[in-house]
């Protein structure tokens, strides 16, 4: 145990040397993009094929040895890396500086790349399950001409996302953050001669635009907050994190301040208030002094930028009340689904408020608003799932409901367990979305689940992996999926906000109803899929098994969600008795937000492990949706063939179905009024009063002046020379008069 | 000696009577004549002052408006006789084909 | 010291007007001679030009690679030339378009081939020397100039409407240059007593900012402290906002700022793609170019006080633009609108009067040439083609012409500011520029819609002209990019993640340029403490008679100049 415990904790390589080659990660899908989309068409199917999944393949291997890397030990300490802001070392982290990318002002940005275990893990998630993806498509693309560009396009992917969890500043992060987004409008745009896959494309750019838009003030914001406090803070505010003013202005100086150690740093010397840090300068409560936000305090400033990064990830991780584009987005390539729309880039915000967990605990009210959105999109979500027919849309809501979940997490604090859910659902809503792609694969492209039915004996590797990872969304015991859910509801109803006590309970009840909708979508998603009989309606009568490069991903993915149970459960020693897994695990990046929370007063976090009671009820909530799906589509429904439902239950239907006309009220109080307002301000504005009335007017007027003028010009010389004589005299008397006066 | 003033009056009278001339009568030939008149007027004034002054250079001044009125007749007559032979007429009011 | 060192930028100005001259001898039959010709002249300047802006020094004095030579010296004219960060970065990006756009019009112009490139030479002198003069009166010569090769691309090669749109915009840019030719000719006589006065942008300037400086000195005072200035400060406090105000109109015209922005989209609906490019791509930035080198600078305190009003009308810009495009049918003017908007930007930037601000404002005047100067390139391709300007004319493209569909996305991410491309750095830094510059934190949170407006109408036109279904029987037979038509959108392509990517070698010429101007720019401030030699501008003095290579040079005691 120990020789293991000992390889696992020396890295192959020197952490040193490796934290210099951390963009070869990066860049080596960004040269898998290019080679595939420059040199495809000539390079041939197979060899596209060999360039994508070697590059993915290579950046897998890279980020195994980061991740080794990471977790470094050596005589005892662990692997740590400098801080440009303060004198202690960040331990578990490696990282690199490759200088400057823009600076001017006071304002800089480098290109500083950093691993800790937050981002190595999702490293392994990206690269990892990307890569199963990469060589699931190789099978699922076969038939389409567009191969290179797909594949360049998913080789960009996966930069853009390395980009965004690699990003040691919130610039490089939002390059990935705006890069996945390119890439995800690219491939959900793929087949782009139908019009309405491409205006699903240009749906989800232009939403995620508006959550980029709050997002790229929320960091101005930052930007001048951090300006404020250095120039305000006294060494008593440095103290607070064992920290020297002087070193943090060097580190300002040096690495910009959006830089997460900056706002790390910054978030540690920010006590709550004075009587908890007596002689500090700078506190929540106090007010900044100089600058374009004086007169506001820094926690308001602080609750405001979170609040904005809020909607940046409603954007990306379609939350309330930005979610609309997601389901859309299943216009693209199935794996694109799985991939984008599932496993990662959605996940890009619950990354976001992990990366700034230090930042969230100083905001109760930020907490609290992340939590209720995150609960509010989930049940909404499960709710229209429930009416969908399509496999990819219940999917898609399905994907929506899970990421409310990992907000509920990531509002209440419950951090570690909002990242374990994120690893957890990357596995097994990869697993089903791949899944459904085998189904559609093998059925012609079929995605009504009313139209299939039965396959359970027809594609039985399909089947079972379906199975388990239904299993493991809707929270069974033993698989991963119970375990993470748990993680994160028991953390939830024992947290604290302050001022906002009932949060804990509130959410925490909603979210068991959330866990019993799913339970009961998904089983309905199952059942109308696999069991029962094959539907009359099927566009083929047999349907097909896919072939080993789509199962194979598939096995692995459904192993994956049943090993990641490993992770919740209570193995390693920790301050607190023992500790889950994941939570030991993330200990280092979370344990700022948690000394600051300790320190605080505004947050709680919880530390306790669930009983075993706990898990019981909760496996009991999920259990009793799922019954009731199997009662109702197993015998309920089927004896009932034939009769009418009754108008309440059709409209319900309709209503769900059509989900709750979301987009229609967009449509009509966003989009159809700025239409509106653009055309009429075009016809109106700018055609008539300023082109027509004003410019066009000054040449009409001056052009008819012009003319009337004209008639003063007889052609009667003698009538000028009478003109020219009478001005003359004019003048003439008119200095006479002034040389008489 | 003859005052100043009474050089003046008549140089002003001679200018008026020019002036006049061009401004209202129809024929070119007269309003010419009129134009020199003018001319005539302000040599007038010039050698008055000259006199005056006891200096040349209202002379010279005088010399050249000559000079001037010399070269103005020339191109004028041919202008008048142009035009005569174009329209048969050398009525002012006949010539004004340069409007709006 | 070389012949280059002392005429570099006097190679770089001129030598398109000597191929120019060579043209004209040139038999007009001859067209791919013709062709030949001036694209090797472009090419030789492009080699020059970045000869200049590699030895552009960023740490060395404002002015560099000056020239000075006498000229109408009884005027208190001379011939100066000289770059300074800014100039010379506008001049790469002059240079640098202008073998391309004579690559562009290779099959786009059959009419008038001789006279088309004559054109396009004597214009691309007369830009860079607009840029590079350091003499006001020069600079208003070449300013003025611009006007009519300009007028004759779009008078005579631009399309169906171009009598009209030639006339308007050579009108409406007319009449407010004439405006800012009166307050520069009072700027003249105010500036400098009887026999000295000068119309050296140095001697203006430092005269200038001597007065300025009291004026903003006695603001702070207590009320009625400048009742008693006398002299050029009095001067200035009365006529300053007056001088500025036809300055900046002239300027904001030619930017051009809402609403004095009719004029752009028929001038460019109408142009040659030559004609677009070059104008989207140089003749607009001179508009911003003269706020950063002469309004701001001369009138601080004025601007100071016009700040939130220019600011407001730049937010305007760039929302106002950006609805515009959502309303457009035609292609032209949809990019046309866009540069509306862009140059919102560039203009917010600018009057936030911040290092990060200024700086993102000068990268985003050449990011917007190379984004913008492709999306006409580009567009100018489809339209040879198909000679219409509709969207709806178009539709489902993408499948007949990829590598086009390709080039015009990646364009279009650039145009958008997608992070990577070259649009991010500058749209980042004005965007932070405008939040620090202390102007309303609601105005610049408007500004940043124009993100979300962007992509909109961008994306919406990418999806009208090349996804969906081929909507028309006339497009099934549309010509992929040729090879010549490739080459020249290649640099283009190169340069989107180069600068996206590598800004600071960019940025490092643009620093010291921005250092000065947010330095004059602040001398406005009442009570401003501007240290004089961080805002005195230092250039070369005119050099003596024997050394000067006018001919007629005399001295001056005898000279009208001693008299007046």
């Amino acid at each position: 145990m120990d020789a293991l415990k000992q390889f696992f904790m020396t890295a192959p390589v020197d952490p040193a040397v490796f934290a210099q080659s951390l963009w070869l990660i990066i860049a080596l899908p960004l040269l898998g993009a290019f080679v595939c989309g420059v040199f495809g068409k000539m390079l041939g199917r197979a060899n596209v094929y060999l360039v994508a999944c070697a590059a993915v393949a290579g950046s897998f291997i890279l980020s195994v040895l980061a991740f080794w890397a990471v977790s470094h030990v050596e005589g005892g300490s662990p692997v740590a890396m400098e801080s440009a802001f303060s004198a202690g070392r960040i331990r578990y982290a490696i990282g690199y500086d490759y200088g400057t990318w823009f600076s001017a002002g006071d304002f800089r940005v480098n290109f500083g790349l950093m691993v800790d275990h937050l981002s190595g893990t999702l490293l392994l998630v990206i690269t990892g399950v990307g890569f199963l993806i990469h060589l699931y498509s190789t099978s699922y693309m076969e038939h389409d001409e567009g191969y290179w560009r797909y594949f360049a396009y998913l080789n960009l992917f996966v930069a853009a996302m390395l980009t965004l969890v690699l990003g040691d500043n919130l610039v490089l992060l939002f390059v990935g953050w705006e890069g996945v987004g390119m890439a995800s409008y690219l491939l959900i745009g793929f087949w782009y001669t139908d019009n309405a896959k491409a205006w699903a494309g240009r749906k989800a750019f232009v939403t995620n635009r508006v959550g980029d838009f709050a997002f790229l003030i929320a960091s101005f914001l930052l930007v001048m907050m951090v300006a404020a406090f250095a120039g305000q803070a006294n060494q008593a505010n440095f103290s607070q994190g064992g920290n020297q003013g002087e070193r943090y202005r060097a580190g300002l100086v040096e690495k910009g301040p959006l830089s997460f150690q900056a706002l790390e740093n910054l978030a540690t010397a920010l006590p709550v208030s004075t009587d908890k840090a007596p002689g500090v300068a700078v506190t929540l409560e106090s007010t900044i002094e100089k600058g374009p936000l004086a007169g506001f305090t820094f926690g308001g400033v602080l609750t405001v930028a979170l609040l904005l990064f809020l909607l940046g990830a409603a954007g990306k991780s379609a939350q309330i009340p930005l979610y609309i584009w997601l389901p859309d987005a299943m216009a693209g390539p199935t794996p694109v689904s799985a991939l984008i729309h599932a496993a990662t880039m959605v996940t890009a915000g619950v990354y976001l408020f992990s990366r700034m967990s230090y930042l969230l605990v100083l905001s109760p009210t930020a907490m609290v608003t992340i939590a209720v959105i995150g609960t509010a999109t989930s049940l909404l979500a499960a709710l229209i799932a429930f009416a969908q027919d399509d496999i990819k849309k219940v999917l898609a809501y399905s994907t929506v409901s899970q990421l409310g979940i990992m907000f509920m997490g990531v509002g209440m604090g419950v951090f570690w367990a909002a990242v374990l859910h994120l690893v957890t659902h990357a596995f097994f809503k990869a697993c089903l979305f791949l899944g459904a792609g085998s189904v559609m694969h093998g059925n012609a492209d079929e995605t009504d689940i009313k139209k299939l039915g039965g396959l359970r004996t027809e594609m039985r590797w399909t089947w079972a992996t379906f199975l388990v990872a239904t299993l493991a969304i809707t929270g069974i015991v033993p698989l991963s999926g119970f375990f993470s859910k748990d993680a994160i509801y028991h953390g939830i109803h024992h947290s604290h906000l302050a001022g906002y006590e009932w949060a804990a309970g509130a959410v925490y009840y909603v979210g068991l109803v959330i866990a019993a909708s799913t339970a009961f979508y998904m089983s309905r998603l199952y059942l109308l899929t696999f069991e029962g009989k094959r539907s009359p309606e099927a566009k083929i009568a047999h349907a097909h098994e896919s072939a080993w490069p789509m199962t194979m991903p598939l096995v692995v993915l459904a192993v994956l969600s049943v090993v990641a149970l490993v992770y919740a459960l209570p193995l390693m020693p920790g301050r607190n008795g023992m500790q889950p897994v994941m939570e030991n695990f993330l200990g280092p990046v979370f344990s700022n937000a948690e000394r600051i929370a300790a320190r605080g007063g505004l947050v709680e976090l919880d530390r306790s492990v669930p009983k075993l009671g706990d898990y019981i009820f909760a496996w009991l909530v999920a259990v009793s949706g799922g019954v009731v799906a199997a009662f109702l589509y197993l015998k309920f429904f089927p004896s009932k063939a034939g009769q009418p439902a009754p108008a309440w239950a059709r409209g319900v239907r309709r209503f769900a179905q059509n989900k709750f006309y979301v987009d229609e009220v967009y449509e009509f109080l966003i989009i159809r009024p700025v239409k509106t307002v653009s055309i009429v301000l075009f016809k109106l504005l700018d055609t008539l009063i300023i082109d027509t009335v004003l410019v066009r007017g000054t040449a009409w007027v001056t052009a008819r002046v012009g003319s009337a003028l004209r008639y003063v010009q007889t052609g009667d010389a003698q009538a000028y020379a009478a003109v020219m004589a009478l001005a003359l005299l004019g003048g003439a008397v008119y200095a006479l008069i002034q040389v008489l006066q | 000696m003859v005052p100043i003033s009474y050089y003046l009056i008549l140089a002003a009278a001679l200018f008026c009577l020019g002036m006049f001339g061009v401004l209202i009568r129809r024929n070119a030939l007269v309003v010419f004549m009129c134009v020199e008149l003018m001319l005539n007027a302000a040599n007038l004034t010039f050698l008055a002052f000259a006199k005056q002054n006891g200096d040349f250079t209202g002379h010279v001044s005088a010399f050249f408006v000559i000079a001037v009125a010399a070269a103005e007749a020339s191109i004028g007559l041919a202008i008048v006789i142009a035009v005569f032979r174009s329209r048969g007429s050398i009525n002012i009011e006949d010539m004004r084909t340069m409007k709006y | 010291m070389s012949f280059f060192d002392n005429h570099l930028l006097n190679i770089v100005i001129y030598l398109p007007l000597v191929f120019a001259a060579l043209l004209w001898m040139l038999p007009s039959g001859e067209r791919g001679q013709i062709r030949t010709v001036t694209f090797i002249g472009m090419l030789v300047d492009v080699v020059f030009g970045l000869w200049a802006y590699l030895k552009f020094d960023p740490a060395g004095s404002e002015f560099q690679l000056e020239y000075r030579a006498r000229w109408l010296q009884e005027l208190g004219v001379s011939y100066h030339i000289g770059a300074d960060g800014l100039a010379i970065s506008l001049v790469a990006l002059t240079v640098f378009l202008g073998p391309l756009v004579v690559m562009a019009s290779q099959t786009y112009i059959t009419e008038r081939v001789k006279e088309f490139h004559i054109a396009l030479l004597v214009l691309q002198t007369v830009m860079l020397g607009a840029l590079l003069s350091l003499d006001v009166l020069l600079f208003y010569i070449f300013w003025e100039a611009m006007l009519i090769p300009m007028y004759l691309l779009v008078g005579v090669w631009g399309s169906e409407d171009r009598q009209m749109a030639a006339v308007k915009f050579f009108l409406y840019t007319l009449v407010g240059s004439l405006l800012m030719l009166v307050a520069l000719v009072t700027l003249y006589f105010i500036t400098g007593e009887p026999g000295s006065r000068s119309f050296d942008y140095a001697d203006i300037y430092n005269s200038l900012m001597v007065a300025n400086r009291e004026l903003s000195a006695c603001m702070a005072g207590p009320a009625g402290a400048c009742d008693n200035l006398t002299g050029l400060a009095r001067t200035l406090m009365t006529w300053g906002p007056w001088m500025f105000g036809a300055f900046a109109l002239a300027f904001a015209i030619k930017v051009p700022m809402w609403p004095v922005h009719t004029w752009l989209p028929d001038a460019h609906v109408q142009a040659p793609v030559a004609g677009s490019m070059i104008l989207a791509g140089v003749m607009l930035k001179m508009g911003t170019y003269g706020f950063w080198r002469y309004a701001i600078p001369f009138f601080p305190v004025a601007a100071r006080e016009a700040r939130p009003f220019l600011a407001a009308l730049a937010v305007i810009g760039i929302v106002y633009g950006a609805l515009m495009c959502l309303a457009q049918r035609d292609i032209k003017k949809l990019i046309a609108y866009s540069s509306v908007s862009h140059l919102g930007y560039v203009m917010l930037g600018l009057v936030a009067f911040t290092g990060e601000g200024a700086t993102g404002s000068a990268y985003q005047m050449l990011n917007h040439g190379v984004s913008t100067g492709a999306l006409f390139l580009l567009f100018g391709f489809l339209y040879e083609r198909r000679h219409t300007r509709l969207m709806s004319d178009y539709g489902g493209i993408a499948r007949v012409v990829p590598l086009f569909t390709a080039t015009f996305v990646i364009v279009t991410f650039s145009s958008i500011a997608v992070p990577g491309t070259n649009g991010f750095v500058g749209e980042f830094l004005i965007l932070l520029g405008t939040f620090k510059s202390g102007l309303s934190l609601w105005l610049a949170a408007l500004a940043t819609t124009g993100v979300v407006l962007g992509a909109a109408y961008m994306l919406w036109m990418v999806q009208k002209v090349f996804y969906g279904g081929l909507t028309h029987r006339e497009n099934q037979g549309l010509k992929d990019l040729s090879v010549r038509e490739f080459a020249t959108a290649l640099p283009f392509l190169v340069l989107v993640p180069v600068m996206g990517l590598m800004p600071q070698p960019f940025l490092d010429r643009i620093e010291p340029s921005t250092e000065r101007f947010i330095a004059r720019a602040t001398l406005g401030a009442p009570g401003a403490d501007v240290p004089e030699s961080a805002v005195r501008v230092t250039a070369m003095a005119l050099p003596s008679a024997d050394v000067a290579a006018a001919p007629n040079a005399e001295p001056s005691s005898g000279s009208l100049a001693a008299r007046r």
